[in-house]
């Protein structure tokens, strides 16, 4: 009988649960994957702090809506917003023609491009193509995994997260690392461990705008991001963020 | 990680009371026990025709599928099959080590055993692949094999152990008064005896460590789970490459669990 009481509490402290996170009006849950840094990450307090962070809470500020961030892996995030877990994805997305053709996007809110990092010993290597018969490391399933897999003859090795890959290189186990710029100064120029041993090389050879995306179809989610956008940069907030995060 | 109960002797010596016994692996079948026979081939011929009418009856979803992981599988077969065989000699040695009657010897198997069985496979594939990577170079699908029989040999050695321990003691006995010194009575009577008993389990350890390879994915080695996920990363067909990923380690895992269970059925005619 107990048993049973327990199981009809149980119950009921779910449904009044996932009536609450329903009645709750005008909020959003957006996932990212903390392990980008300075994008995002999380910080010594366990918080999910970042560029991509700061920026989407000064939009809910202008929109004057909540957001509540969840941390999920890169590799199934976009599984997640299929199966509805959350509203809206903002993880330093590059918005590319296939995923367009499965999601919807935000207006680009920034622009980057992917740079190569490799070790200080490598003298020669100034692009991808100059490392053939070598392993090169990407996050997977990210615009640098697709650069990557582009030139022939370069062996492409994908991990779970960046931070996997430049440490497979101090290791000695791969011999380049591509990522986002921002990424890649990060590691390469500021992280102590790595500053001796890693060199960016060369300029960004990409051209690509994070957007924030959605699930395909939520056209009313997008135009009111894509409002908050627009009055941030209008106001130059990003601007602030920018020299905040990235230097 | 459920874990076979050892059916030997030894181990259960004050065993009046009714023992349950959960295997590992896929349930592997007898020819005396029809409904898991029974099972086992709905699974088997079940999961292979639904592999055959995906590639051919949904080409345009699956086939991509099937010609994108087959390096994958290759390599899953690779770091198992390396890891068994380092994990027996891994077992063997460890599993000597804790009949030994020198105490230091006896001491550092134990040791092993216990710190090893106590940490999960995945902080262990970890700390092995990223920890040990800073002093010294080895390479990946190596490392993965070394992490990954640094683990299963720990359990291993207790299969040896009990193995070793459920040959009578009259074998021994017998031996030495032959004249024989310890270590040829070990190598040349009691061994080959338990080499004998321990095969069923050490099948069933092989079982649970093809399943428990998909765990070096994370290692960024590109196994069978890894080229799957490298599909789904990139064109978002997730439901459809994880279908595919279940069905072939499905596949491989009846497939050799009947293997197993030929081997033991052959075993047990020579006795």
């Amino acid at each position: 009988m107990k048993f049973f009481r327990f199981l009809s509490i149980a119950a009921l402290l779910v449904v009044s649960l996932t009536a609450t996170a329903l009645a709750a009006p005008k909020s959003i849950k957006v996932a990212t994957d903390a392990t980008w840094p300075p994008m995002e990450m999380v910080d010594v307090n366990k918080q999910i702090v970042g560029y991509d962070i700061d920026f989407l809470n000064a939009v809910a500020k202008e929109l004057k809506i909540a957001v509540e961030f969840k941390n999920t892996a890169w590799d199934g995030i976009f599984a997640g917003l299929d199966s509805g877990q959350y509203d809206a994805i903002i993880s330093s997305v590059t918005i590319t023609d296939e995923r367009k053709a499965k999601y919807d996007f935000t207006d680009a809110y920034t622009s980057i491009g992917q740079i190569l990092v490799v070790p200080k010993t490598d003298k020669t290597a100034k692009t991808i193509a100059d490392l053939k018969g070598k392993k090169v490391g990407s996050q997977i399933g990210t615009t640098g995994t697709m650069e990557v897999k582009k030139v022939v003859g370069v062996e492409s090795k994908t991990y779970d997260e960046i931070g996997l890959a430049f440490e497979d290189m101090a290791a000695g186990r791969i011999s380049g690392v591509v990522c986002d710029e921002p990424v890649a100064a990060h590691f390469a120029l500021q992280k102590k461990e790595y500053k001796e041993k890693f060199k960016i090389v060369g300029k960004s050879f990409t051209k690509e705008g994070y957007g924030i995306v959605v699930k395909k179809g939520n056209k009313e989610l997008v135009d009111l991001l894509n409002k908050g956008i627009k009055a941030i940069k209008t106001k130059k907030l990003d601007a602030k963020i920018h020299t905040k995060w990235v230097k | 990680m459920i874990r076979l109960a050892l059916h030997l002797p030894m181990l259960n010596s004050q065993s009046s009371q009714n023992q349950i016994e959960v295997g590992d692996g896929a349930a592997i079948p007898h020819k005396s026990d029809a409904g898991l026979f029974t099972a086992w081939r709905i699974a088997f011929f079940g999961a292979i025709v639904l592999c055959l009418f995906l590639a051919f009856g949904r080409p345009d979803q699956y086939m991509a599928i099937f010609m994108f992981i087959p390096d994958g599988i290759l390599v899953t077969f690779k770091v198992t099959v390396g890891a068994i065989l380092l994990a027996i000699v891994f077992g063997l040695i460890a599993g000597l080590g804790r009949l030994s009657n020198n105490r230091f010897i006896n001491g550092t198997a134990s040791l092993y055993v216990e710190v090893i069985r106590g940490i999960p496979l995945l902080v262990q594939l970890f700390y092995i692949y990223y920890a040990l990577g800073r002093f010294v170079k080895i390479p990946d699908i190596l490392s993965a094999i070394i992490a990954m029989a640094f683990c299963y040999g720990a359990y291993m050695a207790e299969i040896f152990r009990a193995g070793i321990q459920s040959i009578s003691k009259g074998q021994m006995e017998a031996a030495l008064s032959l004249g024989m010194s310890r270590r040829q009575a070990m190598s040349e009577v009691i061994l080959p005896q338990a080499f004998k008993v321990v095969l069923p389990p050490i099948g069933n350890e092989f079982i649970a460590l093809l399943k428990d390879s998909s765990l070096v994915s994370i290692l960024a080695v590109s196994d069978l789970l890894r080229r799957g996920r490298e599909y789904a990363s990139e064109t978002f067909n997730y439901f459809e490459t994880y279908t595919v990923i279940a069905l072939i380690y499905l596949i491989l895992t009846l497939f050799f669990s009947k293997l197993i269970s030929l081997m033991e059925e052959r075993l047990n005619d020579g006795r």
